[in-house]
């Protein structure tokens, strides 16, 4: 499910753009969606982005022209789940238990993902200042009300319709199966060959879960491209998806989420420490990263223990440095241009070339490809620098994109851990009761 | 994020700010009480430059202020970007301790007794088992490298080590590139001459 919501705004974008899928196509993905709002009865309510709401209501109105049947059938769906939703303000609210931090994520997350498919926007109007004006609850009552109905509307249907249907069930419980929350409360929707089958198991799971927590709902539904937004949440709730045949009971799963996100982290530390992409492993890559630190730390002392030697006296002259390096950098292939800390680290990046391989071929090829940005900016500006060749190879770029992957994702994992340190307030040991 | 040269900068100015107090308020020293004031307003310098939400930068401070003297050149190389930065590491690095000292390391040790246990009672070595003696092994090392490693759990542990693999480097960098100029001053003259 939560693949579906990205899937189907990518979908929506190829098919504003002009090109590929065929209105089947997004009419399916949209049916698919609405079958997860009703079914699953799982809302998300952090569409943050007004853009992608617009988008999903141009597809909609877009899907109106060439599909008025089946539309129409979309549409009284969408009043069912409207009405169904309605009464939500004046439901029991839930988010009492969540304290501030829940309410804090929801917040500024005022569209409901809910309403982003339906075609009016009076309505859309509405349901925005709805979900502004209290916190997004979903009451068991909602669940059981739309049950009968979504039921009788499918039996309504074409039977080309119902075909289409399936087909998206059958590839949509592939992609969902179970989120997991840290506080191990489980929701899981078992695949199954079966169709009917497949739908009873589905309910079931939906009522479990409802009466689970409302709070499981939320992290449900929301899409890669929230994930950013939505950071706060993810310290409650992690997505897990088991495959046919893996153990969902909570415990294998909490230790399967563990693994995964240490073999993700695994990869990068693949990526950021050299000549650890041959070997296959935990416990060699583990040494080859001790290994490294060791290096780097050892590097360290040698490096002050050096710096001490050269020294005697501990006030290290910057601007002797850089006059220096004037000097120096003359000489050689580079026509320096005035002194500060570019044309330091100029002349640093060209000693490195000389310098230990190791340390070349990681950070120091990526540090040069920023002085030579910084070059070209310079070169604006005063004087014209040669560029040499032999930064422009393909490999050093490769090193700044992988490095540059890595940080979006430590960002992410700062946001989290920040979140994490605000949350310990409330709950003393967020993650580590997983671990343990 | 920043980018390594502008963390390169960054690490640069705070390490030399804070080289000039460590010479400030010692005249003469030693190599070894030079090399280890350059390391220590290094680490700091490094550790100053990470986001507040990383453990490992706390952990350096936390075990570099243990020495009087040191404080003073911490508070003055953190006092140069701002005090509130200082303070938050501080309750930061309080609830944390409290946190891991009290709860974690007793409960490891709770599971440690109850695993040695287990493993007496089955006596069967699988190669599994030796895997994760392995993994255990290394991870314990690694730990007791990374500072403040003690206190992590395995996903943050290697988190953190990718964080303070980057640190390093930057480190590193700026220092070999120091020491060669260092050099450099000293070669020159003589190849003038």
């Amino acid at each position: 499910m939560n693949i579906a919501l990205p899937e189907m705004l990518h979908n929506n974008t190829t098919s504003n753009g002009g090109n590929g899928s065929s209105v089947l196509e997004r009419q399916r993905a949209r049916m698919k969606w609405h079958q997860e709002q009703v079914q699953q009865q799982e809302m998300s309510y952090f569409n943050g982005q007004n853009d992608q709401l617009m988008s999903s209501f141009h597809q909609t109105s877009e899907a109106q022209q060439f599909h008025g049947l089946i539309n129409v059938n979309d549409q009284s769906l969408n009043e069912l789940v409207t009405r169904a939703i309605k009464p939500d303000p004046c439901m029991e609210n839930n988010w009492g238990d969540f304290g501030t931090t829940d309410t804090n994520g929801f917040g500024y997350v005022p569209v409901g993902v809910g309403h982003g498919g339906m075609s009016h926007p009076t309505e859309m109007n509405y349901a925005i200042s709805r979900t502004t004006s209290c916190p997004p609850t979903m009451a068991d009552n909602a669940v059981s009300a739309v049950k009968p109905e979504e039921t009788t509307l499918r039996s309504n249907r074409g039977s080309e319709n119902f075909k289409k249907r399936k087909a998206d069930r059958n590839q949509h419980l592939k992609e969902v199966a179970e989120e997991e929350t840290k506080d191990k409360k489980l929701k899981e929707c078992i695949e199954e060959g079966d169709d009917s089958s497949k739908v009873t198991t589905e309910k079931k799971s939906n009522k479990r879960s409802a009466n689970n927590s409302s709070n499981s709902k939320e992290n449900s539904d929301t899409s890669k491209e929230k994930s950013k937004i939505t950071d706060d949440k993810k310290l409650d709730y992690i997505h897990v998806r088991a495959r046919r045949g893996q153990a969902t009971d909570s415990h294998s799963l909490a230790e399967r989420v563990r693994r995964e996100k240490i073999s993700e982290r695994m990869r990068f530390l693949q990526d950021l420490v050299p000549g650890c992409n041959k070997i296959i492993g935990k416990a060699g890559m583990l040494d080859e990263i001790i290994n490294y630190v060791q290096s780097l730390q050892r590097q360290v002392e040698f490096l002050s223990m050096k710096l001490a030697a050269v020294n005697p006296r501990l006030d290290i002259d910057v601007d002797n440095f850089f006059n220096k390096d004037i000097f120096a950098t003359s000489t050689s292939t580079f026509s320096t241009v005035g002194a500060g800390t570019s044309s330091e680290m100029l002349s640093m990046a060209q000693r490195q070339f000389n310098s230990l391989q190791q340390i070349m071929s990681s950070s120091g090829l990526e540090m040069d490809i920023l002085n030579l940005n910084e070059m070209a900016l310079r070169r604006t500006t005063s004087a014209p620098v040669p560029i040499p060749e032999m930064f422009l190879d393909s490999s050093s770029i490769n090193q700044v994109q992988s490095f540059q992957t890595w940080d979006t994702d430590l960002d992410n994992m700062y946001a989290m851990e920040l979140q994490q340190g605000r949350s310990a307030q409330f709950f003393p040991h967020p993650c580590t009761g997983m671990h343990k | 994020m920043r980018n390594p040269n502008s963390l390169k900068q960054e690490f640069f100015k705070k390490w030399i700010k804070g080289l000039q107090i460590c010479s400030a308020t010692k005249k003469k020293m030693s190599i070894m009480e030079r090399k280890r004031a350059i390391k220590l307003s290094a680490d700091i310098a490094m550790a100053s430059t990470r986001k507040s939400t990383i453990y490992w930068s706390h952990a350096l401070m936390k075990n570099a202020s243990k020495d009087d003297t040191n404080k003073i050149i911490i508070k003055n190389i953190l006092g140069s970007n701002d005090d509130n930065n200082y303070n938050f590491n501080k309750a930061s690095m309080g609830i944390y301790n409290s946190m891991s000292q009290n709860g974690i390391i007793r409960s490891k040790k709770i599971i440690k007794k109850s695993c040695k246990i287990s493993r007496r009672a089955r006596k069967i070595i699988s190669p599994n088992i030796i895997a994760k003696k392995m993994m255990k092994k290394r991870t314990k090392v690694l730990k007791s490298l990374v500072p403040g490693g003690e206190y992590m759990d395995d996903a943050s542990l290697i988190k953190e080590t990718l964080d303070y693999i980057i640190s390093l480097r930057v480190q590193v960098d700026v220092m070999r590139h120091l020491a060669n100029n260092a050099s450099y001053e000293i070669n020159d003259p003589k190849t003038n001459l």
